[in-house]
């Protein structure tokens, strides 16, 4: 979870990630945002995000990124 | 005043380049930039309107990026052969290239420069290879063609400059396009290009103003060469066919002769011994570069860094224009640590990346290539002569006599600009005003009413300085304020100054001035010229020049050339 949270400051500097419940409602992100934060996640991991998952639904908060990822393999339950 | 003023970019283009602006905003590269991405797809609308709200942002620069299949109407219609035979849409695409290029040619008088990525289709598009190179036919055949137009069309404008997109996109080795980001955001390339194209656009910003590396400092063993030739011998080392590594060594030197020979200055710093270095230097039959491609050396066993400082001092040269090539890792970090303003970059391990990696360093940049460039290292081997006989002489003035040194001053010219945009940015030391402007908006400075700049070529017995000196005027009545007084390093400690401050005086005094002021701005390395005009105002009075200070040395003779008030055209 911190290795994400590293990952979302690189793209948005100095915003509270762990409290936002929604990033894009909430003003953390924008669209633009969303698709750096693809590309980041996707160079890190090794994950393919397909176009009909790139949705702000997908990227609105921690646990949501947490479950697309775990959903690509990334993270046993465990590890997480 | 800080050298690298933030500038406004406005980035405008068919797609959503937001992106590239984040990057180009955050980088910490100079130039710092602000940057406004207007919202895609109003190309026309930007170039055609100066009243567009895009143009509130009021910016220096325009970096206009599109894509042909987007921008021009017919290039899609070609792709999918929605009108037909491609060689009916071919000559009508070829038209709108023209037109896009005149509208931007007539924009560009808005900004102090434009930047246009070349056109490029994105590499997912695969057309038929049989037919696409095939004249009056095919796409690419007709791109190459479209690039061609808008090359020549920009000619018109020196402040136009397309960039090679196409070697961008084969620079990458990833992919360059994401046809996902475009259906999601209408970004059409990947992050990976705009990384690419950020520092490329950066790197041509930094060469407009000025802002280069001048000298490569390189170790010998493993760095020029393969092996260590106090150990090995020059027979052992690896130079040149038909050792593979020797191939690679010695296409390393070909890209830094290449550098010499567009003006980058080479030095050695190695741990050699150096009577025995420079032999093998001269007499090893496949060395690239000889002893007379380097302008200095410190070959010994002394610290590097301490090398460096004094190298810096022989050429009169700022560390922070030094590029360290070294294959150490120690040795780079020492001078990393004590000499951080020293570029000093991780050298690839293996040999066979050595020149590829030289070769796609952003820090040689440059505007032009003039005869100033072509002939530096010359004119830094004449300064060594010159060294040598003040060496021999007895006193300064005695010594400068010897050099029968010549200043010809004449006004600005088209032909000059260039030389004398690059003085005005590059010089740090002898620089009245730290003023750093590009060409077209120094030349349309300089040929406001009121306003009349100046420059000045310098030729002793030993060779030609070049064009060394600039000074500028602005009139106010019968004031006349010093804008600009600009001085190459390369002539400093010659009096050079004394002449140009003194035939300064008298064209102003002659041009109706009765007073003539200067003010020296605080910079972090212009103590040299602090000091000069410290000495030449009147007393009681830190602007106004007294012409009973300044005077033409009588060592030095000083021609013009014919005069207007207004640089001729």
């Amino acid at each position: 979870m911190n290795e994400l949270i590293a990952i979302l400051n690189d793209i948005r500097p100095g915003q509270n990630f762990s409290k936002a419940d929604n990033f894009f409602e909430q003003g953390v992100l924008d669209s633009l945002d969303l698709t750096a934060l693809v590309a980041a996640l996707e160079s890190r991991y090794d994950v393919f995000i397909d176009v009909d998952e790139i949705t702000t639904d997908n990227f609105r908060n921690l646990s949501a990124i947490k479950t697309l990822l775990e959903r690509k393999g990334v993270w046993s339950s465990s590890a997480a | 005043m800080s050298e690298l003023n933030t500038r406004r970019l406005l980035l405008a283009g068919d797609t959503t380049l937001d992106p590239l602006g984040r990057l180009l905003e955050r980088s910490q590269e100079a130039p710092r930039l602000q940057i406004s991405a207007a919202p895609y797809g109003q190309v026309y609308q930007i170039l055609l309107n100066a009243s567009h709200p895009a143009w509130e942002f009021k910016p220096d620069m325009l970096v206009l990026w599109t894509a042909p299949q987007l921008t021009l109407p017919s290039m899609e219609k070609l792709l999918r052969f929605a009108s037909g035979p491609a060689s009916e849409v071919y000559e009508v695409v070829l038209r709108e290239a023209e037109q896009f290029a005149q509208l931007v040619v007539q924009a560009a008088s808005r900004v102090a420069q434009v930047l246009v990525p070349t056109w490029v289709l994105p590499s997912y598009e695969r057309w038929i290879q049989t037919l696409t190179w095939r004249h009056g036919v095919g796409p690419a055949n007709l791109l190459a063609k479209a690039n061609l137009i808008l090359a020549e069309k920009f000619s018109a404008r020196e402040n136009i400059v397309l960039l090679d997109a196409g070697y961008w996109q084969a620079s990458l080795g990833r992919p360059a396009y994401d046809p996902r980001m475009y259906a999601v955001a209408k970004i059409l390339y990947s992050p990976s290009l705009f990384e690419k194209a950020a520092a490329e656009i950066k790197s041509v910003l930094r060469g407009s103003l000025g802002q280069t590396k001048k000298v490569i400092v390189c170790d010998l063993d493993n760095t020029l060469w393969g092996g260590v030739v106090g150990d090995d011998g020059p027979e052992s080392i690896k130079l040149g066919a038909p050792d593979p590594v020797g191939e690679c060594f010695h296409a390393f030197q070909k890209t830094l002769k290449g550098l010499r020979s567009r003006g980058v200055l080479l030095v050695i710093c190695s741990k050699n011994d150096e009577k025995f270095a420079l032999s093998v230097i001269e007499t090893h039959p496949a060395m690239v570069l000889r002893k007379s491609d380097f302008v200095a050396w410190r070959i010994n066993w002394k610290d590097k860094a301490e090398n460096l400082v004094a190298l810096a001092k022989e050429l009169n040269l700022d560390l922070d224009s030094f590029v360290f090539l070294d294959d150490s890792p120690q040795e780079r970090d020492q001078v990393r640590q004590v000499l951080p303003e020293v570029h000093t970059p991780d050298l690839p391990v293996s040999p066979s990346e050595l020149a590829p990696f030289l070769s796609a360093m952003t820090c040689f940049e440059t505007q032009t290539i003039g005869g100033e460039d072509l002939r530096r290292t010359e004119m830094y081997q004449a300064e060594r002569g010159r060294k040598e006989a003040l060496e021999l002489s007895t006193d300064v003035d005695t010594w400068l006599k010897s050099l029968q040194i010549e200043v010809r001053a004449t006004p600005l010219r088209r032909e000059t600009l260039a030389r004398a945009a690059q003085l005005l940015n590059k010089t740090n030391q002898f620089n009245l005003s730290l003023r750093r402007l590009e060409e077209e908006s120094y030349w349309n400075w300089a040929a406001q009413n009121g306003n009349a700049s100046y420059t000045f070529n310098v030729v002793d017995r030993f060779g030609d300085f070049g064009l060394t000196g600039l000074v500028s005027f602005s009139f106010n009545g019968t004031e006349a304020r010093i804008v600009d007084f600009v001085m190459s390093c390369r002539v400093m400690g010659k009096k050079v100054e004394e002449a140009l401050l003194g035939y300064a005086v008298a064209r102003a005094m002659t041009a109706g001035a009765d007073r003539v002021v200067a003010t020296v701005v605080e910079g972090p390395r212009n103590q040299p010229i602090k000091t000069f005009f410290a000495s030449k105002f009147l007393s009681g009075d830190a602007a106004t020049i007294d012409p009973a200070h300044v005077g033409i040395p009588p060592q030095i003779s000083l021609k013009e050339e014919v005069f207007e008030l207004q640089p001729a055209l």
